[in-house]
């Protein structure tokens, strides 16, 4: 996982957890101001409902009570009851049977208070009368003190108390059945008018109170057995269960909210942890950066941008360019390591001889390239430290483990702007030179004329591709024993824009260093073809060069020519350029074969000089050789050189392979070839090579 | 013997602390809205023929209740009860004669909509009040509204009445222990409670906590009807069952009960002893009695000197 992923994780975490966070902390909140808020009302509805029972007992004890207190705690139970039917937590479905506790517990309290209502009007007559009884009996009983009174009288008074016995018993132990089945009515026995309104008064209220007392009595029973404490308890109950259940998931969601927590925790510092170690690779990155655009890596010598740099900056730089000389092999016979350590070896080499040498610097350039830059310093004096370098580096031993290796180096020495390319173009031509090993750059040298000659040469080659002026030029070859012309070998010629015609050994050197060699083969290939398809009678001969036959594009352009002009191609000889080796012998037999299979000849050029290795022969399908010029010429003067041809001719001869002679230039030549038995002859004095073949193929020897 | 038995009868009725309470003497109100009810209360445009305002049958200045034995409203049309006064109406448990409202809020709806009072409903209101660029400016001044809601009208008029308590009458000061009562009061006082008259007149408005039949004991006038509490509840038991009326400002809100058939205390006192006490009580009895009754007059509203 990478970098920016974790960072939109942890994002994503972050946001989520905030999220998360903030939702639980509402809904926490929402629930438990909720949760609070029932449980305080449902609190003081049950205080409140408590209350009043204490109130309408207190209003029954009490003979008169003030009826605010009630009604005030009916209101309060009233509006304790409204914030429990609007509670928010009857919303959730689950809370189904405390919405219906509540429902009943609606009618309930309206019942108890429809009671109440009852209750406080019987209240007020009943305690109205039991006092006036109490007070008329009183009254009366003044008389029977003053002995007023007759045995009926008395009877009267008896009576009287007896019935307000009865209700005092009652209203004590609000016991209905003390006022039932007994006489709570004063019979009127007395004839005094006095008595008469006593009992008349008496009764009215006794009436009142015998036909009430019963109903008071059930109504305040009923107040205090109502069913609302068992539903408030019922509520409770449900209530509670609920919202345990409502707080054990809160619970759990704490849980997990703490786990997506510390999720996020350790990702934030599995992430600080990754930015460190990354910071860290970064500074170290930085610092080998900011130390390899100054120094090299491996000799931890200053480096080529180092020196460039301090080139700007001083005054009459001087440089000596040393290079150690075919460090390839060294590479190559001990493995790059042990190369990497000899440079290493060397750097420490050059920088203890240095040490006493003032405003000198050490630098590596580049592979087994290592500069020494002065300042001000007279020419004789560097070329000096450099031969005296040179001698030193060869005659030293660098020991590895118990290994000597001796190498030797070349050395330039430049004080002429530009520094490094003078220094460099030196140090390539002391290259060439075996026998110096150290150069001083100067202007006398030419270097730069013929590089400059090399662009030039590029560019015009460049050119006369594009303008189309890469020709072929057609030399004949003649069959010596017929003296009839029977081939004409195409040779390439570069036509200059004023006209003028350049062999090939003015341009095809320079070619032969860039990729315009392959394009001037190809045009080659595809005009000589174009030629010789013009001129069935004679068959033509093309230069290929090794090079060419291992590239497969210009190999497969030419057998594609050859598919589309079979009649043609079966006409053409390829000219083997032998001048290079031939390394790769199965290619080139492969490449033979095929050249076979149209039809076309092999033929070996420049047979007889610089790498002519017999065994070709014996292992590659060879037509026809070309006896070097170099030979030919000479065989008239050098009686070695005759020899040599002979020698080729009877070993050719031997193998089936036909002959030809190149540089043929005199009558005598042609007339010793013709001796001898050589089978073609080629040169000026057969013919020069023109830009067509010729019509006739007759040739006479004049 | 007797006397142990009547001794013994009394104190199974012990006596509680002063069952009558007194009005505070400053209750908190708002003024700026009660100012503007009192404008909407004496305005005639909150009736229907602009002839009738709350204060027609509730004189404030007076008592708070209407001379008359039913009050004249829309149309001249005449009322089924008694006005009740307005004053102190806030402490009152329930409202109107029969408790149908339960608080003033509902109970101010009431005249407005009753086709025989101001006869309106709470659109034309709302019209009549949003057309008065002066109420407009007022509410938008107390309430923060640029249009009149009804409710908003009924908010203003129930904080003006809540303002309209009577405190610091005699009594409520011999309550509070600052006077004396006359040696006739107090006698007619002790008479109030010992007859039972305190049974159902008790609390802060002396009366207005609970509901009593008309006609405990000797069965009141039934032929004529009236909305009683039986006109809502349509329980038998309920016929002639009104809201106990508060006795404070009493001797002003003449004439009495739901039917207005007492002209004079003296009436009240003895059409309430027959009927709800079974007591007839001595001219010297009723005089003390009311002697104590006019103890309950208390101050005009505050809120009536204030604008």
């Amino acid at each position: 996982m990478n970098l920016k992923r974790i960072i939109y994780l942890v994002l994503a975490i972050g946001i989520f957890s905030s999220v998360a966070l903030a939702f639980f902390y509402i809904k926490q909140k929402n629930f438990s101001e909720t949760y609070k808020e029932f449980l305080t009302s449902m609190y003081n509805l049950e205080n409140a409902q408590a209350n009043l029972n204490y109130l309408i007992l207190q209003n029954s004890v009490y003979a008169y009570h003030n009826h605010d207190s009630i009604f005030q705690k009916q209101q309060e139970i009233l509006d304790a009851y409204n914030i429990l039917k609007n509670s928010a937590i009857l919303y959730d479905a689950r809370y189904g049977s405390v919405k219906l506790s509540l429902e009943q517990l609606k009618d309930q309290l309206k019942e108890n208070n429809e009671k109440i209502e009852q209750y406080l009007m019987l209240n007020a007559g009943i305690k109205n009368s039991l006092l006036f009884l109490a007070r008329h009996v009183d009254n009366a009983s003044k008389t029977l003190e003053a002995k007023q009174c007759t045995q009926e009288c008395q009877d009267t008074f008896l009576q009287a108390s007896t019935i307000l016995k009865h209700y005092n018993d009652a209203s004590r132990t609000q016991d209905i059945d003390y006022i039932s089945n007994v006489n709570l009515l004063l019979s009127n026995r007395s004839t005094e008018e006095k008595d008469k309104e006593f009992v008349n008064s008496f009764n009215l209220h006794a009436a009142y109170l015998k036909k009430q007392y019963p109903q008071y009595l059930a109504i305040t029973k009923s107040i205090f057995n109502n069913d609302v404490s068992s539903t408030l308890k019922k509520l409770r109950n449900d209530f509670t269960t609920l919202t345990l259940s409502d707080f054990q998931a809160l619970n759990a969601f704490t849980f997990i909210l703490f786990g997506v927590f510390l999720l996020f925790l350790s990702t934030i510092s599995y992430l600080f942890f990754v930015y460190v170690k990354e910071n860290k690779k970064l500074l170290e990155t930085k610092e080998s950066l900011e130390y390899s655009l100054i120094y090299d890596q491996l000799t931890k010598l200053y480096n080529r941008a180092s020196l460039e740099q301090k080139l700007n900056q001083i005054e009459k730089p001087h440089i000596l360019l040393i290079n150690i000389d075919n460090f390839k092999n060294i590479n190559d016979i001990y493995g790059n390591s042990f190369g990497n350590n000899l440079l290493v070896k060397l750097a420490r080499f050059l920088e203890i001889k240095f040490a006493k040498i003032k405003n000198s610097g050490i630098y590596r350039l580049g592979g087994d390239e290592f500069g020494v830059l002065f300042s001000d310093i007279e020419n004789s004096i560097a070329l000096n430290i450099a031969h005296v370098l040179e001698k030193e580096i060869s005659s030293h031993s660098f020991i590895f483990g118990d290994m000597e290796v001796h190498i030797t180096v070349s050395i330039s020495s430049n004080s002429i702007h530009p520094i490094l390319e003078n220094a460099d173009l030196a140090l390539k031509l002391l290259k060439k030179d075996v026998s110096r090993s150290v150069i001083e750059f100067k202007e006398s040298l030419n270097l730069k004329r013929s590089v400059r000659e090399n662009l030039q040469m590029l560019e015009a080659i460049k050119t006369a591709i594009f303008e189309d002026r890469i020709v072929p030029y057609f030399q004949p070859i003649v069959n010596l024993q017929t003296l009839k012309i029977e081939k004409y070998e195409a040779l390439v010629r570069l036509i200059l824009q004023d006209g003028q015609c350049l062999a090939p050994y003015k341009f095809l050197e320079t070619a032969k260093k860039s990729y315009l060699y392959e394009e001037i083969t190809r045009i080659m290939i595809k005009k000589s073809m174009q030629v010789a398809k013009e001129y069935p009678q004679y068959r033509f001969s093309i230069n290929i060069s090794m090079r060419d036959i291992l590239n497969e594009d210009i190999t497969n352009s030419l057998f594609k020519k050859f598919d589309a002009e079979r009649e043609v191609a079966s006409r053409i000889d390829i000219e083997l350029l032998e001048s290079e080796d031939l390394h790769n012998f199965d290619k080139t037999q492969e490449f033979i074969q095929k050249v076979h299979s149209y039809g076309a000849k092999i033929l070996i050029d420049d047979f007889g000089s610089g790498y002519s290795n017999f065994s070709y022969f014996a292992t590659l399908d060879i037509d026809s050789v070309k006896i070097d010029g170099s030979i030919v010429r000479e065989i008239t003067t050098n009686e070695r050189k005759l020899h040599m041809l002979r020698s080729i001719h009877q070993f050719s001869h031997g193998m089936e392979i036909l002959d030809i002679a190149e540089f043929v230039e005199t009558k005598e030549i042609a007339l010793l070839l013709c001796e001898i038995g050589v089978t073609y002859g080629q040169g000026y004095y057969f013919g020069m090579p023109l830009c067509a073949p010729l019509e006739s193929d007759v040739v006479t020897l004049s | 013997m007797f006397k142990l038995l009547i001794s013994l009868l009394i104190i199974t009725f012990s006596y509680a602390d002063e069952p009558i309470v007194p009005i505070p003497l400053n209750e908190p109100v708002n003024v700026e809205k009660a100012k503007l009810g009192k404008e909407l209360f004496f305005d005639p445009a909150l009736s229907r023929d602009n002839s009738t305002a709350c204060v027609n049958c509730h004189n404030i200045y007076n008592g708070g209740a209407d001379e008359r034995i039913v009050s004249e409203g829309f149309n001249g049309a005449k009322g089924n009860i008694q006005s009740p006064t307005v004053l102190n109406a806030r402490y009152n448990f329930k409202q109107f004669w029969n408790g149908r409202a339960s608080n003033l809020l509902e109970q101010a709806n009431g005249p407005l909509t009753n086709p025989a009072e101001h006869n309106m409903d709470s659109q034309k209101v709302e019209l009549r009040v949003n057309s008065s660029e002066k109420y407009k400016k007022s509410f938008q001044a107390v309430y923060g509204v640029s249009y009149i809601k009804y409710a908003l009208v009924l908010d203003a008029i129930v904080e003006f009445e809540n303002a309209l308590t009577t405190p610091n009458s005699k009594f409520d000061r011999y309550l509070r222990s600052q006077e004396e009562l006359s040696k006739q009061e107090k006698e007619g006082y002790t008479l109030f409670k010992q007859y039972g008259c305190i049974t159902c007149h008790n609390g802060i408005n002396v009366g207005g906590n609970s509901f009593q039949k008309m006609g405990t004991f000797i069965a009141y006038n039934t032929n004529k009807k009236f909305p009683d509490k039986a006109a809502i509840s349509n329980d038998e038991r309920d016929i002639n069952v009104f809201k106990v009326p508060t006795l404070r400002n009493i001797s002003l809100t003449a004439p009495y009960f739901h039917d207005g058939s007492a002209k004079t205390l003296k009436e009240a006192l003895t059409a309430m002893s027959k009927h709800n006490l079974g007591i007839k009580l001595s001219d010297e009895e009723t005089a003390k009695i009311i002697a104590f009754l006019e103890t309950l007059t208390g101050q005009r509203p505050k809120i009536l000197d204030l604008f």
